[in-house]
């Protein structure tokens, strides 16, 4: 029943015509062929060799891919083009396509491999197509090789679910160089014969006025993305033109899915897998229960003792592959996911492992020792504890930290892309660990936990044996000024006590149970990102504590503490 | 620090949700995305949101753009500044 066109001899089945779009016009076949031909010519590739192919057009991409192939290369997609990335790949690759962009084609050249298009080489089906990266729970990146039989296999189950809008331009936010993205939004229209865009796009915004363009789109995205739709765009003008969203990566929230399937009228189909399985499963959200995911057709799902999901399929390299996600069946092929056993962990349906993380942090000199976790706050992000070696105290001591942070993720952005970054540091002198021996995660959590912060911020004191005086900056964001009062903060009058007491206390060394208040005065209100003086002074033989808040606008306030 | 820039800063530290950050830290014309404050992609969306709900802003749909206004805080500001005028 499958119509879809092979990819091993994808150049001469495709009919001629339109095949993809750029932002401001059509690519067709011809214009893609010419493409594979610069290529083929400047290219000096030998068969069975491997090609790193990184392009962020993805008709260009394409011809890259088309030419290796034709050259009985396998391409190497790597998921970015960061200079450690690329220096990890130069000792697995004989070259980097983009590396011949400005190279030129001899007359005599062009003109023979004009007379060969269309005559295009098909190739085996078990010869290795693509080689595709991803991270390992080592943190080295592995190597996943995919065969065009192993392709041809996943986009025929994905044919079978979804054997509909093959009209429909693809519309897409994410890269083609991620697996999920290449499959989607390039191999499977691919095959289809469907037309896809050539381009990313990043804001709804442009997804909006993109899809205006077609009669009918398909769009295909992610979670961080569909996340983040810009309800007060009219998609309503739009949503005609919809026929369906596809959404991987990680799971997508059932708020969202709900939301997006309602403005854009279409179904909203996400799909399970990894880099190493392809896709593997697939659900629609409804209410009100999270929906199970569903094996997709011919794929065959069961579970290791420990519940880790275990997959039997056709597009697997050894047939078999066993997850680092746990599941729970609720049915034959059906299954709630569970959390994954491995330092791996998603950010925005980003792979990273926390082990690498750590690993690349120590190699420099300013961390001893560190401990990466993954934490949920606005949204999931990699936080990071660490034990300074002493330059990194003393860059610490000297820069400060915000300046010692950006030195550290300067050195991390080599290797991470900009998601994976840590966004929150805790500089310790010792790890939390605990009488086992141990470093228990949730106690590496709580470093995270805003406090709520309840004092002002000490610029400088000075104590003589019975006064102190204290300068205080007021922090806008203390908890007394939420409320008080909405839109016009001022600080309570009681906490002015408060803190008169708290300070006094530990300043002075007084003992004594609070008692009553004395000719309390509060003359000037206190604003938030002021700076105001706290006069303390301790009356021993009264047992009293008198206080003065005072700025160069004057006395703020004033009064006795009495201490019984 | 015009009014405005500060408000921005404080919008963009609140929406961000980002730490060990305060405004007067954030440089007027210094890169937001990678050098500089060293925003990412998903930070670029919140933005765009941010500047809907807060400014009724609608990002016009041309990524190179909105690549131009999302530059640093005065390119913010301008477009603020733009919206407001018509």
């Amino acid at each position: 029943m499958s119509t879809l066109l092979p990819l091993s001899d994808w150049l001469n089945a495709v009919p001629q015509g339109v095949i993809a779009y750029t932002a401001n016009r059509s690519v067709s076949k011809a214009d893609l062929e010419r493409r594979v031909i610069f290529w083929l010519s400047v290219l000096p590739a030998e068969r069975g060799q491997h090609w790193a192919v990184y392009h962020q057009d993805s008709a260009e991409f394409l011809a890259m891919l088309l030419a290796l192939w034709q050259l009985g290369c396998t391409a190497s997609v790597p998921g970015d083009d960061r200079p450690v990335t690329r220096e990890r790949l130069r000792l697995k690759v004989t070259g980097f396509v983009t590396d011949f962009s400005d190279h030129l084609v001899p007359d005599e050249l062009a003109q023979l491999n004009e007379i060969e298009r269309g005559n295009w080489l098909t190739l085996a089906d078990d010869f290795p197509a693509l080689e595709i990266y991803t991270s390992g729970s080592t943190g080295e990146p592995k190597a996943i090789l995919k065969t065009f039989a192993q392709l041809d296999s996943e986009l025929a189950a994905l044919e079978a679910l979804w054997p509909d809008d093959h009209e429909a331009v693809v519309i897409s936010t994410v890269t083609h160089q991620h697996f999920y993205g290449l499959i989607f939004r390039l191999l499977w229209p691919l095959a289809r014969g469907q037309r896809f865009e050539t381009e990313q796009w990043q804001y709804t915004e442009d997804l909006f006025s993109r899809g205006l363009r077609y009669q009918s789109f398909t769009l295909v995205s992610t979670p961080s993305h569909l996340g983040r739709f810009n309800t007060s765009i009219n998609w309503s003008e739009v949503a005609p033109r919809c026929c369906s969203v596809l959404s991987s990566a990680a799971p997508l929230k059932r708020r969202d899915s709900l939301l997006v399937a309602q403005l854009l009228k279409a179904p909203v189909r996400e799909i399970y897998g990894s880099s190493e399985t392809g896709a593997i499963a697939w659900r629609v959200q409804s209410e009100p229960y999270d929906v199970a995911w569903q094996a997709l057709p011919g794929v065959q799902l069961s579970q290791t003792e420990n519940s880790l999901l275990v997959v039997t399929a056709d597009q697997l390299s050894d047939r078999t592959f066993e997850m680092s996600d746990r599941v729970e069946f609720v049915a034959d092929g059906m299954f709630h996911l569970g959390e994954r056993i491995d330092s791996i962990v998603k950010v925005e349906g980003k792979r990273v492992s926390l082990t690498e993380v750590e690993r690349v942090v120590q190699q420099s000199h300013l961390i001893e020792n560190a401990k990466a976790l993954i934490i949920s706050r606005k949204r999931v992000e990699v936080a990071l504890v660490a034990e300074l070696t002493e330059i990194g105290r003393q860059t610490l001591a000297l820069l400060g930290k915000r300046k010692l942070q950006q030195q550290l993720k300067q050195h991390l952005q080599n290797f991470f892309e900009p998601v994976l970054l840590p966004r929150r540091w805790r500089f310790v002198t010792q790890m939390p660990y605990n009488a086992q021996g141990k470093l228990p995660m949730d106690s590496l959590q709580t470093m995270f936990v805003t406090q709520a912060i309840k004092w002002p911020e000490l610029v400088s004191q000075t104590v003589t044996d019975k006064q102190a005086n204290l300068v205080c900056r007021i922090p806008a964001e203390l908890i007394y000024f939420d409320g008080h009062f909405a839109g016009n903060p001022i600080l309570p009058g009681i906490v002015q006590v408060h803190w008169a007491e708290h300070y006094g206390r530990q300043l002075l060394n007084f003992i004594g149970q609070f008692d009553r208040l004395e000719v309390i005065k509060f003359q000037q209100v206190i604003f938030p990102e002021t700076t105001v003086n706290l006069a303390l002074e301790y009356h021993q033989e009264k047992g009293k504590l008198s206080f003065r808040f005072y700025s160069d606008k004057g006395v703020h306030s004033s009064g006795r503490i009495c201490f019984s | 620090m015009s009014n405005l820039q500060l408000e921005i800063k404080q919008m963009i530290i609140e929406t961000l949700d980002l730490e060990d950050i305060e405004p007067n830290d954030i440089v007027d014309d210094e890169p937001l995305f990678v050098e500089g404050l060293g925003l990412d992609s998903i930070d670029a969306l919140e933005i765009g949101l941010a500047l809907q709900k807060r400014y009724g802003i609608k990002l016009k749909a041309d990524s190179e753009d909105t690549r131009e206004h999302f530059a640093s805080i005065n390119a913010l500001a301008v477009l603020i500044e733009s919206q407001r005028a018509i």
